[in-house]
């Protein structure tokens, strides 16, 4: 009894947190130094290997130019990735602590905060992703801080509304008896119990990223051909889906298997933030 | 018994869970012969609601029951139980605000089984639920049936949860805990309500409750549940007279009793054992202060005629007095002669704003729409009270009286709209110091919101000693492991996690919390509302021992007056806001009373006291509204001395009567007098 508690106790990883995290190194990895291990030239047309499908030469192919489709995600990993983390990040940086504050004050804070937070809702995000650009010139750094601005609004209503139920329970009330300072509370008490849901939710918000980022580039916003962004390539692969489903396969079976080890980290994050899923002690 | 409506012999239940099978209940057997009335006790975890939802057929995959026989009225209930549900078996839960939908209309809830069970139209059915409402006492059962459950009390909700039950005429009614979420007078007529409803109806009832003074009102007999085990079973007065089985008699003791304040309560050591582990001998016996080696052979129930017990000790121990625990600090404060004021409140108000922030609310109720002005809800109207040091003041009222709100004004957790407060005679701000929050802290209600989930017992009480630099770096863990030692915990759980303890320990982290500054003030806001009997006794004694300790001195808020009666040296009574009454303990309990308090002291259900008692009780108007723009007193709607327009119009001043007691009434000493009588 007692030993299976006190095993039961340590904090163990969970497998799924492990094996996503491996994943998704092993791809950042392989965006990062994509462009130099890239078997062909990304860009070389081969007008006369035109739509091979996958072969020993070419594993995933080639593409309507002739161009290799595995040098092609190799040299554009490094586009995804940053456009899926990078939005993200910036996503969480903005919407966490507007949400925070919002749930924190309520009154006139929160009622200002959330009718703009309504307002850039109620707006498409390619719209607002448009806007964002029109006034700038293209390039990847603008298309990730406009995808980034386009997810604020959900982070932050999220993270209010399980703020706000945090808020409510007395652990709060007992800090404030203390007399803590905000940036406490909202630090040390309120954030380690949003987390779990932010988390799950960020991990989502990554692969959407990914997919508006290449809806806007290929919207002529984001980076332009021939640069070999993910979903650029799936987007330019449509016109071929019948002929040569692998150069829209290849990418998107990319994606998806960075979708699955992203949530697979977030939900292994959650869990292992969670004191509560470390199994209970006794004795 | 043969002509049992109910019949239950053997039932056990196990569930399987992650952790290997949970024996929820082994070997329970009860009978309820028609028109009878079992009470079902013991403390949370020892299966009781298990044992309804049994009953009812209501357990969910994973759950295996087996029974030697459970018949009802001749059937197998194991196998017809989901056809008997809602016709021949009612159900009334204990929360009727999560019972009843609020989308729906009472009449619609009401009347939806009619249509379900008795095939009735929903014309016929609607007449029906009037009807019914008006046999659960509500006494305007038309409005009633229109009304959403937010319009109506907890009480009159209840009542309507009651007659949804009654509407397909069962023969038995399972109450899990009918009264636990209403205030003490409410539950007093609940109670006659069920009371009343057998003797009219002959319905049988299964009560399932923690409050013996209910069971003992309402029930003939009593069965005592322990960790899913029958320990005692037997005719409600003769069990409860003079129990013999140890847990039953902890259970008795641990009951704080306003006719015996201020004895030291007597609790149960340790918690439930672990259920995945069947223990063939008694279960109880490693918290048993009478345990043997012999208690390890397995026991039955047994005992002459239909008292019977599951201890093979049961005739020695029945005469051996409760062995005396511990007591680390001897009570000694008594002695105190005079104490000093350490903190005083003149005059204090609140109000709350109703719904609104940026945006007022539109009111379109006659003619062009205009902006309606916010409205607001006294919550404490203008209270002078002090708290002498050493001492402990007892506030009590019913559930939104303002009691939680006062507590936190005196603290300065919530903003005053108006009054002073003084605290070791100096004036505390609106936005107190440092200083003033290290001396003047709080324990909570609920364990399970007062700490962090995310933070260790380390975390949790290792910042407010750095906060109020009562220790830093090495001295830290010597404080911490100092303050587990007072509220007597293990030193290994300052490891643990919020999950990784009971309710009852959780509370004393919350203690622990509270006292890491030490304060010289703090409020216990029901402090002990959400434990279990023979928990809330051990939390009682401890805060006892570290008042006496330390000197400390608390404002204890409570609904429970049988609570406050033990533990406070003075006793503030608290109606819609107002304190109407406080003095010296023994002088507000032993009257003359205000008729609030005299209601209240009347409306407890008392073990032993159980029939005489209901025919003395003060019976109050069901919790009517004020009307706006009332400026009386504001318990007149409700009262039964009420003299009319004075009471109605005049806010009664504060007066002092010749025992001491400040009292806020209309009524002459002599009067006073004669308000009933509580219980000296």
């Amino acid at each position: 009894m007692t030993a299976v508690a006190q095993k039961r106790r340590r904090r163990h990883v969970p497998l799924i947190l492990v094996a996503g995290a491996a994943i998704v190194v092993v791809m950042v990895l392989l965006g990062l130094i994509g462009p130099w291990i890239a078997p062909y030239d990304p860009t070389m047309f081969a007008v006369r290997s035109r739509m091979q499908p996958p072969s020993g030469l070419h594993w995933f192919g080639t593409d309507e130019f002739g161009r290799d489709v595995l040098s092609r995600i190799l040299a554009g990993g490094y586009y995804s990735l940053a456009m899926g983390f990078g939005a993200t990040a910036i996503s969480l940086v903005i919407g966490v602590p507007l949400g925070l504050i919002a749930a924190f004050y309520r009154g006139w804070v929160d009622d200002v905060i959330m009718r703009i937070i309504d307002l850039m809702i109620s707006l498409p995000p390619i719209l607002v992703g448009l806007l964002i650009l029109a006034v700038t010139s293209p390039g990847l750094g603008k298309t990730i801080v406009a995808v980034g601005l386009v997810y604020v609004p959900i982070m932050t209503r999220l993270t209010r509304s399980v703020a706000l139920s945090v808020l409510a329970q007395d652990f709060i009330e007992a800090a404030a008896a203390r007399r803590e300072k905000t940036v406490y509370i909202l630090w040390r008490e309120v954030l380690p119990n949003v987390w779990p849901t932010i988390i799950v939710e960020a991990s989502l918000r990554i692969t959407f990223a990914i997919l508006l980022g290449s809806a806007l580039s290929f919207l002529g916003l984001g980076p332009q051909p021939p640069a070999s962004e993910w979903g650029l390539m799936i987007a330019e692969s449509r016109p071929f889906l019948d002929r040569a489903p692998w150069i829209g396969l290849a990418p998107g079976l990319c994606l998806c298997v960075l979708l699955v080890a992203v949530n697979f980290v977030g939900e292994g994050l959650r869990d292992l933030l969670d004191p509560r899923m470390q199994g209970r002690g006794h004795g | 018994m043969a002509d049992a409506l109910l019949d239950i012999q053997g039932l056990s239940l196990r569930y399987a869970t992650a952790n290997g099978s949970v024996t929820a209940l082994d070997d329970v057997s009860l009978a309820i012969p028609r028109g009878g009335a079992m009470g079902l006790v013991g403390e949370s975890g020892s299966g009781k609601s298990s044992m309804l939802l049994a009953m009812l057929g209501l357990l969910g995959k994973g759950a295996a029951v087996t029974a030697d026989a459970a018949r009802f009225d001749g059937q197998d209930l194991l196998k017809v139980a989901a056809s008997l549900r809602g016709r021949r078996i009612g159900t009334v839960f204990q929360d009727p605000s999560a019972a009843l939908n609020p989308a729906l209309t009472i009449g619609v809830q009401v009347a939806e089984p009619l249509t379900l069970h008795r095939g009735m139209n929903w014309r016929e059915a609607m007449e029906r639920a009037e009807g019914l409402l008006a046999e659960t006492g509500i006494h305007d059962p038309a409005a009633v049936l229109k009304a959403y459950p937010h319009q109506l009390s907890g009480g009159m909700k209840q009542r309507a949860v009651i007659a949804q039950a009654l509407g397909c005429e069962p023969d038995l009614l399972l109450l899990d805990e009918p009264t636990t979420a209403l205030d003490v007078t409410v539950e007093a007529q609940i109670l006659d309500l069920l009371d009343a409803l057998r003797a009219r109806r002959g319905i049988s009832l299964l009560l399932v409750s923690h409050n013996l003074g209910i069971v003992d009102r309402i029930c003939d007999d009593l069965t005592v549940l322990y960790a899913g085990r029958v320990v005692e079973q037997g005719p409600c007065a003769r069990v409860l007279a003079g129990p013999r089985h140890p847990y039953a008699r902890g259970l008795m003791a641990a009951m704080p009793v306003i006719s015996h304040a201020k004895q030291r309560l007597t609790s149960i050591e340790g918690n439930l054992p672990d259920l995945t582990v069947v223990d063939p001998g008694c279960n109880f016996a490693p918290r048993c202060p009478f345990a043997v080696p012999s208690c390890a052979e397995p026991q039955a129930l047994a005992g002459e005629g239909d008292h019977r017990v599951r201890c093979h000790r049961a005739a020695q121990t029945a005469t051996l007095p409760w062995p005396e625990q511990k007591n680390e600090a001897p009570a000694s404060t008594e002695a105190t002669p005079e104490r000093r004021p350490l903190l005083e409140a003149r005059g204090m108000s609140r109000r709350f704003a109703g719904h609104g922030g940026l945006w007022r609310s539109l009111d379109w109720r006659g003619g062009w729409p205009k902006l309606a002005p916010r409205k607001s809800v006294v919550a404490v109207d203008d209270v002078t009270i002090e708290v002498r040091s050493g001492e402990v003041l007892g506030l009590v009222g019913e559930s939104g009286s303002g009691k939680s709100t006062l507590g936190r004004l005196l603290l300065r957790l919530v903003p005053a709209d108006a009054g002073q407060l003084e605290f070791g005679g100096t004036e505390v701000p609106l936005r107190p110091s440092s200083a003033f929050c290290q001396q003047a802290q709080i324990i909570f209600q609920n364990p399970d919101s007062a700490l962090n989930p995310h933070h260790t017992v380390q975390e949790v009480l290792k910042r407010p000693l750095e906060l109020f630099g009562i220790a830093k770096g090495a001295a830290v863990g010597a404080e911490i492991d100092r303050l587990l030692d007072l509220v007597r915990l293990p030193r290994s759980y300052r490891t643990r996690y919020p999950h990784q303890m009971s309710g009852g320990e959780k509370q004393r982290i919350g203690i622990a919390r509270a006292l890491a500054g030490r304060p010289r003030f703090v409020v216990c806001d029901e402090a002990v509302s959400a434990l279990d009997v023979s928990v809330q006794a051990a939390v009682l004694n401890l805060l006892s021992d570290l008042r006496a300790q330390f000197g400390l001195s608390y404002l204890f808020i409570s609904h429970d007056i049988g609570v406050i009666a033990h533990i406070s040296d003075r006793i503030a009574v608290m109606y819609r806001g107002a304190i109407v009454q406080q003095g010296e303990a023994a002088q507000v309990l032993r009257g003359p009373h205000h008729p609030y308090t005299a209601s209240l002291l009347s409306a407890v259900p008392v073990v032993g006291s159980a029939r005489s008692q209901a025919d003395n009780r003060i019976r109050l108007a069901e919790n009517p509204m004020a009307a706006p723009g009332e400026k009386g007193c504001s318990f007149a709607s409700r009262c039964p001395q009420q003299l009319g327009n004075l009471c109605r119009t005049q806010v009664p001043a504060q007066r002092r009567l010749s025992n001491g007691v400040m009292m806020a009434c209309h009524l002459p000493d002599a009067q006073l007098e004669t308000v009933a009588l509580g219980l000296s």
